[in-house]
């Protein structure tokens, strides 16, 4: 049994602190794909390398990414690190609990993206005298990151996801976190986190289509 | 043939006004269990034992209510920003969850008559040399999002212009970002602050004072059309302070002097 009277005004009221946080959550959202793409073809230069405390470096983070939920990532950055006397604000913690997931996916994108480039492309750069490094950097990466770069899409849509997991750190500046500050005022629970949800519907979808626009215009063969 | 058609429409009409008139109080009533809505991560009001059963002044209030209507009473519990959608969807009767009868939240859900009251009391880290609420200005604060004393105290955060608000989902995880540094100071009810310093949980904090908001009064909230229930719920309260029950649960829970839940001058 659900009655209830639905009071889509006092919801409106608000969509402008709503979208304040939207842009808040962009924000993190593009800082953690920014810094996560980097750290993730680092990870991957790491896994290539042939050493081994590198390789075992990288395995870990991608592991321990992909293995644990997210929201034990973000609250690790906040108040695990924080008993060691580290303290992050609740921004920076949801930004380095995001860019660890994020690096350690598309770590894992990377490997799936190597896959498809014969190794001999490699072989061959090196025939031409490349270092390893050089013909990575001038002949795999730029196949590398065409062949995931809408995997890297899904990657932006699910970081947009997760910082509503900001809130469990004190996040409150975020569409999330304001949202639930504007729940807690006024209790209109249903109106609030509906608008939500569509703001969060209407960015992801503008990011997925945005990327398909642009893989079909950049990666024209 | 006739007699048993008409026989027919009878039962259904009187079936059909029997549910027409059944309001919650007697869904409870016949369903045979009361189920109150209480936040266990709350102590005194509600928390766990050693065997994870909830106990609590939230939970024997509603123990006591079940045992006034006759059935079981069923704790579901619900955090402070579930506490809406819980009564909503209908997985619980009624709140028994410490719930600020603000006006703002008023028009949304009904409140009975306050049947607890708070004083708000500052608790700080003992490295920052806060020793009054207006100490706190300037400084990193934090309170339970969603709670009556977080809304004041970012409004008093955002009124002095410096310093930083910052909510976090639980009463624990304030207390551990206290007593870990990240938050210089936070205001909880008194009895919650009481509780979490005693229980030695957490090191290097301590009670410095009263925060001056208006006394919390706290109210049980049920739909706002159940005004059967709200009725009964309004003379629970008062039958709860008549019977001396509600000293009581409170020398129980809390201890010391017992809050007065009238105020002076109104009604109500």
């Amino acid at each position: 049994m659900f009655d209830y009277t639905f009071q889509w005004k006092q919801a409106f009221n608000r969509l402008p602190q709503m979208l304040d946080g939207a842009l808040v959550t962009m924000e993190i959202a593009v800082l953690s794909m920014a810094l996560g793409i980097a750290l993730a073809i680092l990870l991957t230069i790491f896994r290539l390398s042939g050493s081994r405390p590198l390789m075992a470096f990288a395995t870990t983070w991608v592991e321990i990414a992909r293995n644990t939920p997210a929201l034990f990532q973000i609250y690790m950055a906040h108040f695990g690190v924080a008993s060691f006397g580290i303290h992050f604000s609740p921004f920076v913690s949801i930004l380095i609990g995001i860019t660890f997931n994020n690096a350690g996916y598309l770590t894992e994108n990377f490997r799936g993206a190597l896959k498809a480039i014969p190794d001999t492309q490699t072989r061959a750069g090196r025939s031409l005298g490349l270092t390893q490094l050089q013909s990575f950097r001038y002949i795999i990466a730029p196949q590398m990151l065409r062949i995931s770069f809408l995997p890297m899409t899904n990657q932006m849509v699910w970081a947009i996801l997760m910082t509503s997991l900001g809130v469990t750190v004190g996040m409150n500046s975020d569409l999330y976190g304001v949202t639930q500050d504007l729940n807690a005022l006024t209790f209109r629970t249903f109106e609030l986190f509906a608008l939500a949800a569509v703001i969060f519907y209407l960015i992801t979808k503008t990011i997925t289509l945005g990327g398909r626009l642009i893989a079909a215009r950049l990666f024209r063969y | 043939m006739k007699k048993t058609a008409l026989f027919a429409a009878l039962l259904g009409m009187t079936s059909i006004a029997g549910t027409a008139q059944a309001d919650k109080l007697d869904d409870i009533i016949s369903s045979g269990t009361l189920r109150c809505a209480v936040v266990l991560d709350f102590p005194p009001m509600g928390m766990r034992d050693a065997n994870n059963v909830p106990i609590g002044f939230d939970v024997d209030y509603c123990n006591d209510l079940a045992a006034a209507l006759g059935v079981e009473a069923e704790i579901v519990e619900t955090p402070f920003p579930e506490r809406i959608p819980a009564l909503m969807s209908g997985r619980v009767d009624v709140g028994v969850a410490s719930t600020s009868d603000t006006l703002e939240r008023a028009k949304t859900v009904g409140f009975s008559i306050p049947y607890f009251a708070f004083e708000m009391a500052v608790t700080a880290n003992s490295g920052t040399g806060i020793t009054s609420y207006e100490g706190m200005k300037g400084h990193t604060v934090g309170a339970v999002a969603g709670t009556y004393e977080a809304i004041a105290l970012e409004a008093q955060v955002k009124e002095w212009g410096e310093g930083e608000f910052r909510p976090y989902q639980t009463q624990a995880d304030v207390f551990l970002a206290l007593s870990q540094g990240q938050l210089d100071a936070t205001v909880s009810t008194s009895t919650v602050a009481q509780a979490n310093v005693q229980s030695g949980n957490y090191k290097d904090i301590s009670v410095v004072g009263f925060a001056p908001f208006d006394t919390d009064y706290v109210a049980l909230f049920a739909k706002r059309d159940e005004y059967g229930f709200l009725n009964y719920l309004n003379l629970f309260v008062n039958q709860q302070v008549r019977t001396g029950r509600y000293d009581e649960l409170y020398e129980k829970w809390v201890g010391g002097e017992v809050p007065k839940l009238v105020v002076p001058n109104t009604y109500r």
